[in-house]
């Protein structure tokens, strides 16, 4: 992107320029002026000099004429040196202030007052006569300036001693010649030069303003500029910005700075950006953790609920199931051996007795303290669990394979409580199997969490457990097995058992490829 | 015919009714009462050989009336029967000095047999007093 400096007055090249304008607007006004002054005063210098020398010369070609009282010649010689360029007017006086020549014929015969400027000029009241060539400045009718030299014509022994006589010895001045040269020429000379000098001035001035404001431009304003744009950026966030300033100037020392701490604020930023990361990832962590024990607590909590009322129902149902009991034995013993009645009653007894049965596993479940644990051999449990089941003729078509890790210790434990479970998990892993299948139970030592566990686990080939059933398999009364064949309440007995042994069960499972079940009961 | 007196202490109608059903026929003198208070009361003002007694029960709990019927009349023989057996509680009554303990729901052949063997054993002690 291309960056333009600002361009107002109050931006620092407008100022430097406005100031430096001015300073040297002012310098060269004052330059100016004294130096058209100066020549001025020089030329007029020069002009007077040269008027001066004129109007000698008139006075000494007219000399001439004067001496002989030829006043034909003097007047003509006057009219032919006045109609020079340049000269206005050329005048003789005569001892009596009467213009005795002229080169304009008019003026002849003037007398001057005695009282007018011109005389004073010579003549003042005191009478003291001091009188020198002089020259004064003046304007003429036709508008320009006009140099007037006044030169005397000194008495002479050749003016006293000539055949006319007319002139007496003692008298010093005889007359004055007047010349008013016309300063036209000059003035235009002037007027040029100065014209010149002005535009001289200005060009100067323009110049010097235009490589001033380059310069401004190209070193201040627009580094300036750079950087704060690229403050800008950054104060917006984009700190991957660099200025690109690459001079060896101070602005190029400010860049660099910039550079180096808009890099280092970077680094900062992607540090916090880190950490922020890391937080988050914990936070999150945790998070999950504290959500899977909230889980693991309100499954814990609704088995342990059931529990108690799975208890309290048990509690309730017994005592009507006694009266059924009992009264259908009274009843019993009324009919004789093989009689109709008897067959019903006896019917009514052992269904009874079923609902005696759901109780028990019901109470087996809630049951919160169970026998004293001694040390146990989880090994020769399963062992002795295993013989109990394989000589049944419903599995004789499973094949169970037993990985047993020998160096497992005694846990401390109710030995038939837990060889309750493992009837459990084999009923199960076989019913899963539909009687045909692999069953491998393997034990091992595990740690988690620092803490020592031994586990078992009971694989199977089986139909596996859904997604959805997962979390259901521990509750009590939920089973998937035909009714009449499951109570549902094995895996909910089993649960609460391994709990109870501050143990734990989990289950892995894919559908249609069979299920893991991994009891964990600690160690020491 | 003097086979043996028994109080049976249930809150439960039908339980009471389904001992005193299965022990009256074969011979026994059977007084049913559905509170340990009443049953305390009873056993102050009549004498009886065995004790049937609930071990849940609203105001006083079994195990309680075990102990108090131990202390105050230590012949008699008491036979736990209870809807919620744990075997922590089983231990407990038979350290206690229960007789036996039954579950329920019971049949009348368990509830006869436990009976008979505490009406003995409660006439072998009192033999033994006798000589």
């Amino acid at each position: 992107m291309k960056i333009k400096p600002r361009k107002t007055p109050y931006s620092l090249t407008g100022r430097l320029l406005w100031t430096i304008g001015a300073l040297m607007a002012v310098v060269s006004t004052i330059f100016w002026y004294f130096l058209i002054t100066y020549q001025e005063k020089e030329l007029i210098a020069n002009f007077v000099k040269y008027g001066m020398s004129f109007v000698d010369n008139v006075r000494k070609t007219t000399r001439y004429g004067m001496l002989t009282f030829q006043e034909i010649l003097i007047q003509q010689t006057v009219e032919a040196v006045g109609s020079t360029e340049g000269v206005v007017q050329i005048k003789i006086f005569n001892c009596k202030g009467k213009v005795a020549h002229s080169s304009q014929k008019k003026d002849i015969g003037i007398i001057l007052d005695s009282k007018s400027p011109a005389c004073l000029a010579c003549h003042p009241p005191d009478k003291s006569h001091t009188f020198t060539p002089r020259w004064s400045i003046g304007k003429s009718e036709e508008g320009f300036r006009v140099l007037n030299i006044v030169q005397p014509i000194y008495n002479e022994p050749a003016c006293y001693t000539s055949a006319c006589h007319v002139h007496p010895k003692n008298r010093k001045i005889l007359g004055l010649v007047e010349a008013n040269l016309s300063l036209a020429l000059l003035d235009r000379a002037i007027n040029q030069q100065s014209l010149a000098i002005t535009i001289y001035v200005f060009v100067f001035l323009s110049v010097i303003s235009v490589v001033l404001c380059a310069i401004l431009w190209k070193f201040v304003s627009t580094p300036v500029s750079i950087l704060a744009e690229g403050m800008k950026r950054v104060a917006a966030g984009d700190l991957e910005h660099k200025v690109e300033i690459n001079t060896r100037d101070e602005m190029g020392e400010l860049a660099k700075c910039f550079n180096s701490m808009t890099s280092d604020l970077s680094r900062a930023k992607t540090e916090l950006i880190e950490w922020g990361h890391t937080l988050e990832r914990k936070v999150e962590e945790k998070t999950e953790a504290i959500k899977k024990a909230q889980e693991q607590l309100i499954q814990s909590e609704k088995l342990a609920s059931l529990g108690r009322m799975a208890a309290g129902v048990a509690h309730e149902i017994n005592n009507p199931l006694t009266g059924v009991v009992t009264f259908g034995h009274l009843l019993l013993k009324k009919f004789p051996e093989g009689s109709e009645e008897r067959q019903d009653i006896e019917v009514i007894i052992e269904q009874a007795n079923r609902c005696s049965n759901i109780i028990k596993g019901l109470l087996g479940f809630s049951r919160a303290t169970s026998a004293e644990k001694g040390g146990e051999n989880i090994n020769t449990l399963l062992k002795r669990s295993l013989d109990i089941m394989s000589h049944k003729a419903d599995f004789f078509d499973v094949k169970f394979i037993t990985r047993l890790d020998e160096s497992l210790p005694l846990v401390k434990a109710g030995g038939l409580q837990l060889q309750q479970v493992f009837l459990n998990m084999i009923l199960n892993a076989v019913d899963a199997m539909d009687g045909k299948g692999t069953l491998t139970i393997s034990t091992r030592n595990i740690m988690e969490n620092g803490l020592a566990f031994a586990e078992i686990e009971f694989a199977d080939t089986g139909c596996g457990i859904s997604e959805e059933n997962m979390t259901k398999i521990f509750e009590p009364f939920f089973t998937t097995k035909p009714v009449g064949k499951g109570t549902g309440l094995g895996l909910a007995v089993s649960y609460g058992i391994i709990k109870d042994h501050g143990g734990n069960i989990i289950v892995k499972s894919e559908v249609g490829r069979g299920a893991s079940f991994y009891i964990r009961i600690p160690i020491g | 015919m003097d086979t043996g007196k028994i109080l049976v202490i249930d809150d439960e109608d039908i339980v009471r009714m389904s001992c005193q059903r299965i022990l009256a026929p074969e011979g026994y003198e059977v007084k049913t009462t559905k509170s340990a208070v009443e049953g305390f009361k009873l056993l102050g003002e009549e004498c009886f050989d065995v004790v049937l007694t609930d071990l849940k029960m609203p105001d006083i709990d079994g195990i309680e009336v075990l102990r108090r019927v131990k202390e105050e009349w230590p012949d008699i023989e008491i036979i736990m029967i209870t809807g919620y057996q744990t075997i922590n509680t089983a231990v407990q009554a038979i350290k206690l000095g229960a007789f036996d303990y039954i579950e329920k729901p019971f049949t009348p052949d368990s509830i006869l047999s436990a009976i008979g063997k505490a009406v003995e054993q409660r006439k072998e002690k009192k033999q033994d007093k006798g000589r």
